[in-house]
């Protein structure tokens, strides 16, 4: 195991001109400016130092090396993009074509439709299909931008919310 | 299309009208390599390791967020007890470590952090005591720290030397926090059988036992339990009402799972467990206390009601055990009286006296939470009330807790108002016999029949 952090008594107390960090020691924010007042220098093996990614031990490594895996959302790029779009509220001419346009602008594809108008109402549940790549984030936001406070509201939510 | 209409438009209104949320998603910290006996470099080292693993944190919550439209409420962070961490240095003020804390609870963007703490349940070491003695300069000197002490567990019994230390620790905190009615008193916490993964602050911290680093998920739904059960109306049986809170439960559990495998993937970490709690807010419609009334009972503390809190409680776990194979913390369904507008309602009615809110943390899975008596409260009583809590803890083999705050300058009835998640107190009496010579005597309270189970 490699030494965990370098203080500023550690560098203080270092006489030479360099100090040479192993892999994976952290320099407190008080040992780098005590480095650079004295003028010396930091190094991790040839290059000068840099903030190491964090170390999350070794259960965090085993877990990753050996998990038996469930299926993940990462795993299957279809699954990670697959959204649920529901509106309702009043009917008025050009809603469903509002949102199918919003979502044909970000390249969704509509899977599914359901739709009823009750006496005026209605209340619309669409499973849509995002490209890969596509931020469901900017999706997300750009649906629910749709909705009018008195008219009708949009929302969006994950695909996975609704898998066991 | 692969799920009903009904399942969609039922989660619709559990996101939007029933305010179903991730509580917290809280990265525990091991801080056992930040020892050293030079206390600044100890917290020079306990600032950046802090930092280091944290500085991800709000932002990888937020992604989840945003990619799955399920609200994460709080990020926050726990770390090993500090009196662990501290010992090496052999100081006797440890605050500076607090505040190495506080600083980099800033710099992550966290609003709070958990583990100025230490576990004393059986005596003290010479850092618990240093530890101790400075939690009411710690909470009066930083913003974002919480401090927790074991007082008590089923295997050791209730320390009473302990006990009394934490009652004047109380009392030393409010008289420091006075002008703003005794606030440090929220960020401290005293348990029996404490859980070391659990996520919600104050209690917060990092035990033994525990990897390096993890990601504990705290996900609530107070809402959500209530208007299932209003649907179900009140002609339905009480094995009905238990199974739907069940069936909540397990829907409120598996996002929290999903979020918390999620998240600790992202940040790299190990997942660790999620905590299935009703956790009240100050909000409308965010109160247990409107559960317990919707059971049935006419006010929160009418006879009935710790019978209703035990179905309920138990019915969250059991949903969540079916939901997880990680649920963890505490589990169930918490009674803070500050945070919940009906617990409030039903002290403002004289309903609910302090002595049934004793007996209703028999069966929720927390304990005396957020409870505010006269400032002038004898330190002999708050020993005596945080013994008796300690007792129920130590002898049902659960976790319990006592989150008081003798308010300063406020006498029984009085109200006070501290804002934010912390809500509205009405201060509660503690009757007007003490416990003065139990007090004085000290010592402990050996381990009960039931923890000699090798």
């Amino acid at each position: 195991m490699a030494r965990r952090f370098l203080t500023a008594e550690d560098v203080r107390r270092a006489s030479a001109a360099e100090i040479v960090l192993e892999e994976g020691t952290v320099v407190t924010p008080q040992a780098l400016e005590a480095a650079e007042q004295a003028g010396i220098v930091l190094r991790t093996g040839a290059a000068a130092y840099r903030e190491p990614a964090p170390d999350r031990g070794p259960d965090a490594q085993a877990t990753r090396q050996r998990l038996p895996h469930l299926p993940e959302p990462h795993d299957n790029p279809a699954l990670e993009s697959a959204a649920i779009v529901t509106a309702v509220g009043k009917n008025r001419p050009g809603v469903l074509a509002a949102i199918t346009a919003a979502i044909a602008e970000h390249k969704g594809n509509v899977n599914d439709v359901s739709q009823k108008v009750v006496e005026g109402y209605f209340h619309m549940i669409l499973t849509v299909q995002l490209e890969p790549g596509t931020s469901f984030d900017a999706f997300k936001t750009a649906l629910e931008c749709l909705s009018c406070p008195d008219d009708f509201a949009v929302r969006v939510m994950n695909e996975r919310l609704f898998r066991p | 299309m692969s799920f009903s209409d009904r399942e969609i438009l039922e989660t619709v209104r559990m996101l939007e009208l029933e305010t179903l949320d991730i509580r917290t998603t809280t990265l525990g910290i091991s801080l056992f390599d930040c020892a050293d006996p030079d206390l600044e470099s100890a917290c020079e080292k306990v600032y950046a390791k802090v930092v280091h693993h944290g500085k991800d944190l709000v932002a990888v919550a937020d992604s989840i967020a945003g990619d799955y439209g399920v609200p994460i409420v709080n990020k926050r962070i726990a770390v090993t007890p500090i009196a662990w961490v501290g010992a090496a240095s052999g100081a006797d003020d440890l605050s500076p470590l607090a505040r190495a804390l506080d600083a980099a609870a800033a710099a992550v963007g966290v609003d709070f952090i958990g583990g100025y703490s230490a576990y004393v349940e059986k005596g003290f070491t010479r850092a618990d005591r240093a530890l101790i003695d400075s939690i009411p300069i710690a909470l009066a000197t930083t913003e974002r720290v919480c401090s927790s002490v074991v007082l008590a567990s089923t295997r050791a019994g209730i320390n009473l030397e302990a006990v009394r230390r934490f009652a004047e620790v109380v009392q030393d905190t409010a008289r420091r926090t006075a002008a703003r009615g005794g606030i440090g008193c929220a960020k401290l916490v005293c348990f029996a059988n404490a859980v070391a993964d659990n996520p919600f602050v104050a209690g917060a911290h990092m035990g033994v036992g525990e990897p390096e680093t993890v990601l504990n998920v705290g996900v609530s739904g107070p809402g959500v339990v209530r208007s299932a059960l209003e649907r179900l109306g009140p002609e339905a049986d009480l094995l009905a009402v238990a199974e739907t809170v069940k069936r909540m439960a397990f829907k409120i559990s598996r996002v929290g799972e999903l979020v918390g495998r999620e998240a600790a993937r992202r940040l790299g970490t190990v997942f660790g467990v999620v905590d299935v709690s009703l956790a009240p807010t100050p909000a409308p419609g965010d109160s247990v206390a409107d559960i317990l009334e919707i059971i049935g009972v006419e006010r929160t503390g009418a006879p009935g009601t710790t019978a209703a809190l035990a179905l309920l409680t138990d019915a969250v776990k059991k949903g969540g055990a079916m939901a997880s194979s990680s649920v963890g913390g505490l589990s169930g369904a918490f009674i803070p009286v500050s945070e919940d507008a009906g617990m409030i309602r039903a002290v403002a009615e004289g309903a609910l006296s302090l002595a049934k809110l004793e007996a209703m943390t028999a069966v929720c899975s927390v304990g005396l939470d957020m409870v505010a008596v006269p400032g002038d409260t004898p330190v002999s009583t708050l020993t005596g009330i945080i013994a008796d809590e300690m007792a129920i803890g130590v002898v049902n083999n659960k976790t319990t807790a006592v989150r008081i705050i003798p308010v300063p300058g406020k006498s029984a009835g009085e109200t006070v108002e501290w804002g934010g998640l912390l809500g509205t107190a009405i201060v509660q009496d503690p009757g007007r016999f003490g416990c003065e010579v139990f007090h004085r005597r000290g010592g402990r309270i050996p381990a009960p029949l039931q923890s000699y189970r090798n």
